[in-house]
């Protein structure tokens, strides 16, 4: 508890390094901020082009299928990413200067959830002008699923930014692992295409329910079931306890590990 | 708290560092080569307590090494103790790497806003004391410059700038005040007693003990880990510099005897080689008819034992034997006094003394005792002489002698003038 406080008042400490990351992506480029948008545009109408014109999927307008679930997996993949690099790209830092570590991963992967925010923008705007529309009714679970993603994403960041302090190998293990892990999400197809009995295993997976209510509310634009929302807010809360609980015995060496 | 009047609590602490002999932090390295992460354990503060009531400012003196920048990295919470507990009580700043976080692209201004972020500023917070953040750092014309273009001293006034108007409630400085020029060195110290008078609890690393004396109410002393001495800061640095002033005899002495160990390997090594150098040495350094020559000189401490360490105020006694080979007539006795880099400090012979002329045929010894040496701390070198007539060298020993003097005033000059102070002012001692 006393924790949160002190995380709260270095607040601004958080925003700035968000601006700064947010700003900081694109920076020397001519289009700036603007690649926010156009770099997903840009992979939908590759998406498009490819399953829609050369391979078809067997689900109708697939590029929009796989496009909202891509995204928040995306958010997911530089969690896990940037998130285990979090506390050494900033070293310098940690070295020099007291503030609540956890700071580093919240904007990290703060920086990721406002991009897949941004990035919803060109989503709306795709739903509309295909013509698929969008459920209002729906769409007030987005907001509650996209939290619940949040809690889980920092978890995880929190327990992979202070082991790889100690580590450095687990940067390169997360990569293969999260493509892997990729191919063991329902992202690329549905639910529905995994066979009866390997179901427990994805199920076990944290990120099946996610995406599969993002999939929910803007691809079928039904209002997801309660009960899978809150069995993802469950695991959240479990992974962000867990996180908390090992970065705050890890970060005390942190210093002296660099 | 055991205390709620004090702002720090520190209980018990200890703090080891594993010294790595070949350390690896790659996944083959943990596992294959186990055995190469081999350390060892170095204690760098062995069970150290103190406390510092709200509103105190102490000071950490010790030599390099001690272990002072160690607790105060702890008090900041940026590495942690093995054992033991640190308790602070209310916001902390710290005066210890300046500049932390700053980014060469933004503007002096953008760069406060993220500094003072880092310190646990809001924004809110931030807007409120920007003025007073610009106005101290002076830099009201450069402030919406990129900091890549500012010259480092501008680039550490800001980042002190910002540090320094938290409004901490206990302020951490390690080695603070040789920030920009004089001017802003006296404001930042002005500042600092500001801060102070305003309540702020202040713990400082430093080595200049004058500024710790001008600010601390309590100095820290440590030495090898533990806390050798704790009291009012003058106090406490007289014992201090007392015994840094022994260590250095003591390596001295070390020193002195290590060369002279070697120089004897040396000796008997190149014997042959030596007696040439010497030879081609005594021609450089020494000249004279030759007559009479001295043989043996040394330098004696108010025992009698050789030494080449003295305080000033010392006595000492020059022990000079000379052999002679031919009657010298109209005999002259002299030694001169130099410092290292060639100023002559004094020198006289028995003749500016008044000696009775006397011829000098038997080898023999002469002593001058120099009963207070008021020399400043530096080295010395003395040359000695055996002269005939009005100055007709018979044998010049340049160089002839070496010593260092230490003291632990701070006075300086060439000499120390006996003085007596009267002041017409009260004196108060704080």
């Amino acid at each position: 508890m006393k924790q949160l406080v002190e995380i709260y008042d270095y607040r601004q400490m958080i925003i700035s390094l968000v601006r700064k990351d947010l700003r900081g992506r694109y920076k020397g480029s001519i289009l700036g901020f603007f690649w926010t948008f156009l770099n997903p545009l840009l992979q939908l109408c590759v998406f498009t082009l490819v399953f829609s014109v050369i391979m078809k999927a067997s689900y109708e307008q697939y590029y929009l299928f796989l496009f909202v679930a891509l995204v928040p997996w995306m958010f997911f993949a530089s969690s896990v990413q940037d998130g285990s690099t979090s506390i050494l790209r900033d070293k310098d830092m940690v070295k020099k200067i007291y503030f609540p570590r956890e700071v580093l991963p919240i904007a990290t992967v703060t920086s990721g959830f406002i991009n897949m925010l941004l990035t919803f923008i060109v989503i709306f705007i795709v739903l509309i002008f295909s013509g698929r529309g969008i459920n209002f009714l729906a769409l007030l679970c987005l907001p509650v699923v996209m939290i619940v993603q949040y809690v889980l994403c920092l978890g995880i960041a929190l327990i992979v930014a202070s082991l790889t302090v100690y580590l450095r190998d687990l940067q390169y293990i997360l990569g293969i692992f999260t493509m892997a892990l990729q191919y063991m999400t329902p992202v690329m197809y549905g639910s529905d295409m995994v066979p009866d009995w390997a179901l427990p295993i994805f199920n076990l997976n944290p990120l099946t329910p996610i995406i599969a209510i993002y999939r929910q509310i803007l691809y079928y634009k039904q209002v997801p079931g309660l009960s899978s929302l809150v069995e993802a807010f469950v695991v959240g809360i479990i992974f962000i306890i867990i996180g908390e609980f090992l970065f705050k015995k890890l970060q005390k060496g942190f210093a002296e590990n660099f | 708290m055991v205390d709620r009047e004090n702002a720090i609590e520190v209980r018990h602490i200890t703090k080891m560092f594993r010294v790595y002999y070949d350390k690896g932090t790659e996944l083959k390295d943990k596992v294959l080569f186990s055995k190469r992460n081999k350390y060892e354990n170095r204690k760098v503060l062995d069970d150290i307590s103190f406390s510092v009531k709200r509103g105190e400012a102490i000071g950490l003196v010790g030599k390099n090494g001690c272990g002072k920048s160690t607790t105060l990295k702890m008090l900041t919470r940026i590495i942690y103790p093995n054992s033991g507990e640190i308790e602070m009580n209310g916001r902390v700043s710290s005066l210890i790497e300046l500049g932390a976080g700053f980014h060469p692209d933004m503007s002096g201004r953008e760069n406060i806003y993220t500094n003072a972020a880092i310190f646990g500023l809001t924004k809110k917070e931030i807007d409120a004391r920007l003025e007073d953040i610009i106005a101290f750092s002076e830099l009201e014309e450069y402030i919406d410059n990129p900091v890549r273009t500012y010259s480092s001293g501008m680039y550490t006034r800001l980042a002190f700038s910002v540090a320094i108007n938290v409004d901490a409630d206990i302020l951490l400085i390690d080695e603070i005040l040789a920030v920009g020029d004089a001017n802003f060195q006296a404001k930042c110290f002005n500042k600092l007693r500001e801060i102070k008078a305003n309540g702020t609890t202040i713990v400082i690393v430093s080595h200049s003990l004058g500024q710790i004396e001008q600010i601390c109410d309590r100095s820290i002393w440590i030495k090898n880990g533990k806390i050798a001495a704790e009291g009012i800061p003058k106090n406490v640095h007289m014992e201090y510099l007392d015994y840094m002033n022994e260590e250095r005899i003591e390596q001295e002495e070390k020193e002195r005897v290590r060369l002279q160990r070697q120089e004897m390997k040396e000796r008997i090594e190149r014997e042959e080689k030596e007696r040439i150098e010497k030879e081609n040495e005594k021609k450089r350094k020494r000249y004279g008819s030759g007559d009479a020559k001295f043989t043996n000189v040394r330098i004696l401490d108010k025992d009698g034992n050789p030494q080449t360490t003295f305080r000033t105020g010392d006595e000492m006694t020059l022990d000079l034997d000379y052999e002679v080979y031919k009657k010298v007539v109209d005999g002259v006795f002299g030694f001169g006094v130099f410092r290292n880099d060639g100023l002559w400090v004094y020198g006289t012979n028995t003749r500016i003394d008044r000696f009775d002329n006397f011829d000098i045929e038997e080898n023999g010894n002469y002593k001058v005792k120099l009963s207070d040496i008021s020399l400043i701390p530096g080295q010395y070198w003395v040359d000695v002489t055996i002269e005939w007539g009005d100055g007709h060298p018979v044998d010049y020993f340049k160089e002839a002698l070496r010593f260092e003097v230490v003291s632990n005033i701070g006075d300086t000059g060439v000499y120390r003038m006996p003085h007596d102070w009267k002041l017409t002012i009260p004196v108060t001692n704080k």
